[in-house]
């Protein structure tokens, strides 16, 4: 039907070990073909960039604690806002930007698949709404376990195959991707009003630790045989020195993997990646991490990045929250899920002077730097956790260039500054690898086969950035870098397109991504009937009004697996 | 000194939204350019020729710029906005947020302003000789700063949450004002000259509030500290004797709340915890 | 229905919606008013037709929780969704609130007489009523604080100071005694899960807005203590579901002035009540609300001297002045879509019975209405 041909432009597809050369790319149908026809509408890429688009593996987009973080906020929308035009709709930014406006903005900077990293199952209805509501971008939510009672009743008792097949239910049920797991134990004990320090305390009111929740949960993901490993944001966020336990919850499943297949993500390790017993003398425990993470091919990360400007902190992990209001005296928004989970949101300003902000900034580019295999690390600011998405083109002039970071550290807190090892690091990033921490690492870590590539076969989903990757030396012209990859040349999605300089110029709607995890019966019945007993004892909502329909999707794309039970 | 009259066609209907009338932006423009200006009136922009006659007479002193208002503009928004120098004279009833982030110069208004007087002030002057709204030197929903320096004088009463978050400035009322002068107040002085419906310096952490009227009572969380013979307010000094409060005491507040003692008979029960 | 000659009459759907569109498409400050009795897909469009005709869309937040939603931009909110209360709350506190008549399941289903994981019965529980009457409510209660109207403030302050441990200075605060305060102030941070509910009580009396900003400071203080929750009282159908798809798509809950062609926000200035008072705005769409009855006279009766379009299901004094009437189906009987419930949960309705011929839902007459004004835009 339409064909598109991309021509002469430098291309960059890492998964098809193509590196710069120049490639035209063939578009039928919204696919990459092997060739196209004369009438083919012709992108003029010569000189400039091509890659696949972007694929953001965890930024927090859509749902009840985002929008959550919109209302408690009013000031942070004032500053930034995109007028109705009769393409795009209105809306506001800066830290938690409209949904709207969230696709615009990944379309504008080269993006073309996001995913809303945590989703509580009961609120997921809403996480789809509003992602319904992302124009242009494919996505998708990973819901939450690793506090919910169904979990931890079936893991008490260690029954790990119906604990596998609940959650294929929850997944069905709430339409998500991918298992999220957020301080395991953790929030329980905050929804309680208790504290749990480390992996092996028991869970209050549960005899359970976390421990045994994420050995738990990671062997179900691999009996559902679900595309994504588990995704774990780990315990102890709130804990001055916490890089021991990211260490440790990635060894904690380290003999469950099989082959050199990664079976656990750690997202946002700069959040968990710090040493020290106060805040006047925390440090980075990036190397030690990135050690582990170099030697141990089951674990693959994502940095978490923080920038320095105003910025909105969401999680679930309640406790935390808290304890970051109390440090900042800023406004906190709290919102416990019966049964499930938590969440809390607290406005934030990372400043270069702050002793403990410039640690936190260096530890994410630290372990960016430090990690050798480009396949395991990913670039993320845990949106809008560590700053907004579009700051992602400022993070790579950081990676590719040395210059650029002795730049940026001249604000930096002197005494932060000595105590890093980032000055001595001179690693510089290549433009492959800047495509593999965007794109291909984070698709395949997703398993998504047709995105984060340009082969044939593959979603016709390009970025065209206006700079001539031979001619500039991002080392030097990392300026140059951060401001053609900020406003694409082109993007185009399932190829039309759908951004031109930087401007949008077509709104389709995206697909949603969810999982279907075939299990066999008798289990899935027995299951669902201790689903049902848990829903009239401990829910407010009914069961079947619980369960998501496929037409709540407005353009819903099933991945269906079969479970290993 | 440029002179730039501005006169309300007519009975202004519709919301107008015209932060360009402003000593700054219209200072270097002729009379020609200033008409052909377009400022929002409900949703859809205008000439400002359409809203206003606008004539400008100039004497040659180009050092001073004064914009002069004669009519009823309650419906005109953000008049001085950012202004840093030059004056704004109001002969009329004024709308909300006038003279927003304004950093010099001079408002005066001889009718009354709707709210949002001088909301995020950073300096200037403005003075009202009849009544304000609510929210005079505050700043927007959710924000934590409010005005920041510079001086609002009323001579008729204030509305509601006067002062709210303010940083620095002095808001003076010569009337009476409504509920929470000084409601999380930072830092500025506030003198209310005529009376207060109550709750003075809600949830302040600093700051100095003055009361010479009537007040029917002092929030709970306000300690009572002495009596203080006068007060100061910037360089004058404002006859007592006032009791003098702290607080707020919720948000660890060092806040300083003085209350006229002639007019509040009914706080004399404080007096038990003056030191002997 | 379309008002010729001073009388509600019978016409094509299609001339009413051509004529919605033209009055709609030329107004240069209309407001779109009500929201909370329809569902989602209803209000998506709505916003949608508010930044095509450049207005201000606005729901009945702005009459009722309006200020709980101040308070939360200047406090933040300690919140749960139900379900937690049922299963843990061991002190739950009514303030300014009659559930009994006003949210008749509440108490059975979420709070005092609900079964919990970790309270099974009434016994479990300790129930204070705080309120300017004694209620229904408040006869079931443990405690009753019965306090003068307009003086929440007062007592709330009065909390946060002996919930610190601070020494009251006056010996009666909102007219109750200091140590019965102190009292109150111990049973809160003794207990194990405590939970402030609270109405119209609090936010419609003198402080509105900040009387909620004391609550929900109370309650943040408390959380240094033991672990407590604050939850409003959410009553209009869907006012919730309207606030959360305002906010996803604006940034702002309610009162969400579009006429510049972006968001803009500000209580006080983009209300609707407001608007009407001052007599901005000269056109109006009303979707599922009778603001006519329920708000102020200077409101009112502005809304007489403009066009108005509504969309209801129902007759009321708002259809009976209005230029135009669209009788819509009923969400939740003959059509479906979402709702958000009063703690954020989306729950998705579906319809019973199909509505009468000739009757649509909401959200396809506000569909046409945009069709029809994109096409006068220009599009």
């Amino acid at each position: 039907m339409s064909e598109l041909i991309v021509k002469n432009g430098f291309v960059y597809d890492p998964s098809n070990r193509i590196n710069g050369e120049r490639a035209d790319i063939c578009v039928r149908d919204g696919r990459i073909v092997e060739r196209v026809g004369p009438a083919a509408i012709v992108v003029d890429a010569s000189d400039m960039l091509v890659m696949p688009g972007g694929v953001d593996i965890h930024s927090h987009i859509a749902g009840s604690k985002v929008n959550g973080g919109r209302i408690l906020r009013p000031e942070d929308h004032v500053k930034d806002v995109e007028s109705h035009t009769a393409i795009t709709r209105a809306g506001t930014g800066h830290s938690i930007p409209t949904t709207y406006t969230t696709g615009y903005r990944y379309a504008r900077m080269g993006y073309t698949t996001v995913f809303e990293p945590a989703s509580p199952l009961l609120k997921t209805r809403h996480t789809h709404e509003e992602l319904n509501d992302t124009p242009i971008v494919d996505k998708g939510c990973f819901p939450l376990f690793g506090n919910d009672w169904h979990t931890m009743e079936f893991l008490e008792e260690g029954r790990v195959e119906e604990c596998a097949a609940y959650i294929a239910w929850m997944l069905r049920a709430t339409k998500g991707y991918a298992i999220k797991i957020v301080n395991p134990g953790g929030v329980e004990a905050w929804r309680s009003g208790k504290s749990l320090v480390g992996l092996n305390e028991q869970v209050p009111n549960f005899e359970i630790t976390p421990r045994e929740i994420l050995r738990g949960i990671c062997k179900a993901n691999q009996l559902l045989n679900l595309p994504h490993s588990i995704h774990v944001h780990t315990n102890d966020l709130a804990k001055i020195g916490n890089y021991e336990t990211t260490i440790e919850t990635m060894e904690a499943v380290r003999d469950l993997a099989v082959e050199d297949r990664p079976i656990i993500h750690v997202t946002h390790v700069q959040f968990t990646g710090r040493t020290g017993s106060a805040w006047h003398n925390v440090g980075s425990g990036a190397p030690e991490i990135a050690a582990y993470v170099n030697k141990h091919k089951h674990v693959t990360v994502d940095i978490g990045q923080v920038i320095f400007m105003d910025t909105t902190t969401m999680t679930a992990d309640g406790g935390f929250q808290y304890m970051l209001y109390q440090l900042s005296h800023n406004k906190w928004m709290n919102s416990d899920v019966e049964v499930e989970t938590g969440a809390g949101v607290v406005p934030y300003t990372y400043r270069p002077r702050n002793y403990v902000n410039a640690v936190q900034w260096g530890i994410g580019l630290e372990l960016a730097l430090l990690i050798e295999d480009p396949w395991r690390v990913y670039l993320t600011t845990d949106h809008p956790n560590g700053g907004d998405f579009t700051k992602y083109p400022r993070i790579i002039s950081w990676l590719m260039s040395t210059k650029a970071r002795e730049r940026a550290m001249r604000k930096l807190n002197g005494t932060a500054k000595r105590k890093l090892d980032l000055q001595a690091l001179d690693r510089e990033y290549s433009f492959s690898e800047i495509a593999t921490i965007t794109r291909a690492g984070t698709a395949r870590a997703l398993n998504l086969h047709q995105k984060g590539h340009l082969g044939i076969g593959a979603d016709a989903d390009i970025s065209i950035y206006n700079i001539n990757p031979k001619e500039v030396n991002p080392s030097r012209e990392y300026r140059t870098v951060r401001r053609a990859l900020k406003a694409a040349a082109f993007t185009i999605k399932d190829g039309r397109i759908v951004v031109k300089n930087g401007e949008v110029t077509e709104t389709p709607q995206g697909r949603t991504y969810w999982v279907d995890s075939e299990v066999p019966q008798p289990l899935a019945s027995e299951v669902e009937s201790k689903l049902r007993r848990n829903f009239r004892e401990y829910y407010t909502v009914e069961m079947d009004n619980y369960q998501m329909d496929d037409d709540e999707l407005e353009n819903s794309h099933k991945i269906t697996v079969k479970a290993r039970l | 000194m440029t002179e730039i009259s501005l006169r309300p066609l007519r009975n202004i209907q519709l919301p107008i939204d015209a932060p360009e009338i402003t000593p700054n932006l219209l200072a270097t423009k002729s009379e020609a350019e200033i008409s052909n200006l377009k400022i929002w009136e409900g949703n859809a922009k205008v000439e400002l020729s359409r809203v206003f006659q606008v004539s400008v007479n100039d004497d040659g002193d180009t050092n001073k710029t004064l914009i002069r208002i004669i009519g009823n503009v309650a419906k005109v928004r953000r008049i001085g906005y950012r202004m840093e120098t030059g004056s704004v004279i109001i002969e009329g009833n004024v709308g909300m947020y006038l003279g927003e982030e304004m950093s010099g110069g001079s408002i005066v208004v001889t009718g009354n302003v709707e709210s949002w007087l001088g909301v995020k002030m950073k300096g200037g002057q403005i003075e009202v000789k009849g009544n304000a709204g609510d929210l005079v030197g505050a700043g927007y929903r959710g924000t934590t700063l409010g005005m920041n320096g510079g001086s609002i004088l009323i001579n008729g009463n204030a509305g509601d949450e006067i002062g709210c978050w303010m940083r620095n400035g002095t808001i003076r009322v010569k009337g009476n004002t409504g509920f929470m002068p000084g409601i999380h107040m930072n830092g500025g002085t506030i003198l209310i000259e005529g009376n207060c419906e109550g709750r003075a310096g809600a949830q302040m952490r600093g700051g100095k509030i003055l009361v010479t009227g009537h007040i029917p009572s002092i929030l709970p969380s306000f300690t009572f500290e002495d009596i203080q013979q006068k007060a100061k307010f910037g360089e004058e000094k404002i006859p007592g004797p006032f009791y003098l409060y702290s607080g707020d005491l919720n948000e660890n507040g060092k806040g300083k709340l003085s209350v006229s003692i002639a007019n509040n008979p009914q706080l004399k029960w404080y007096e038990r915890y003056l030191e002997v | 229905m379309m008002r010729k000659n001073g009388r509600l009459e019978t016409v094509a759907y299609d001339e009413a919606i051509a004529t919605s569109a033209q009055i709609l498409a030329n107004a240069k400050y209309p407001i779109l008013y009500g929201w909370s009795s329809t569902n989602c897909g209803a209000i998506r469009t709505g916003v949608e037709l508010a930044e095509w005709i450049g207005g201000v869309i606005d729901n009945t937040t702005t009459v009722c929780h309006g200020p709980t939603l101040l308070g939360v931009h200047d406090i933040g909110e300690v919140g749960s969704s139900l379900g937690e209360i049922r299963q843990r709350a061991d002190l739950i506190i009514y303030w300014g609130a009659n559930p009994v008549h006003s949210h008749p399941h509440h108490i059975s289903r979420y709070s005092a007489l609900s079964k919990g994981r970790f309270r099974k019965d009434r016994k479990d529980r300790t129930v204070i009523a705080v309120d300017v009457r004694r209620t229904d409510t408040a006869k079931l209660a443990d405690h009753f604080l019965q306090i003068p109207p307009n003086s929440d403030y007062e007592l709330l302050c009065a909390l946060r100071m002996a919930v610190r441990g601070d020494e009251l200075e006056q010996d009666v605060i909102a007219g109750i005694p200091a140590d019965k305060i102190e009292q109150m102030a111990d049973l809160m941070t003794g207990c194990e899960f405590g939970v402030i509910f609270f109405g119209v009580g609090l936010t419609m009396t003198s402080g509105r807005h900040r009387n909620v900003d004391g609550a929900l400071s109370l309650v943040r203080d408390l959380n240094a203590r033991t672990k407590f929750l604050i939850l409003p009282m959410r009553g209009h159908f869907n006012v919730t579901g309207a606030d959360q798809v305002s906010a996803w798509l604006t940034g702002y809950p309610y009162a969400v002035d579009l006429s510049h062609g972006f968001p803009r926000y500000n209580p006080g200035d983009t209300t609707v009540v407001d608007i009407l008072a001052r007599g901005d705005c000269d056109a109006a769409l009303v979707v599922a609300a009778d603001p006519v009855s329920n708000f102020p006279v200077d409101a009112a009766r502005r809304m007489t001297e403009i066009p108005v379009i509504t969309i209801d299901p129902h007759p009321s004094a708002t259809t009976m002045i209005s230029q135009i009437v669209f009788p819509s189906a009923v969400v939740g009987i003959e059509t479906g879509g979402t709702i958000y419930r009063m703690d954020g949960v989306a729950i998705r309705t579906k319809p019973i019975v199909h509505p009468p011929p000739g009757i649509r839902s909401d959200e396809q007459i506000l569909r046409d209405i945009l069709t029809k004004v994109k096409e006068l835009k220009g599009l």
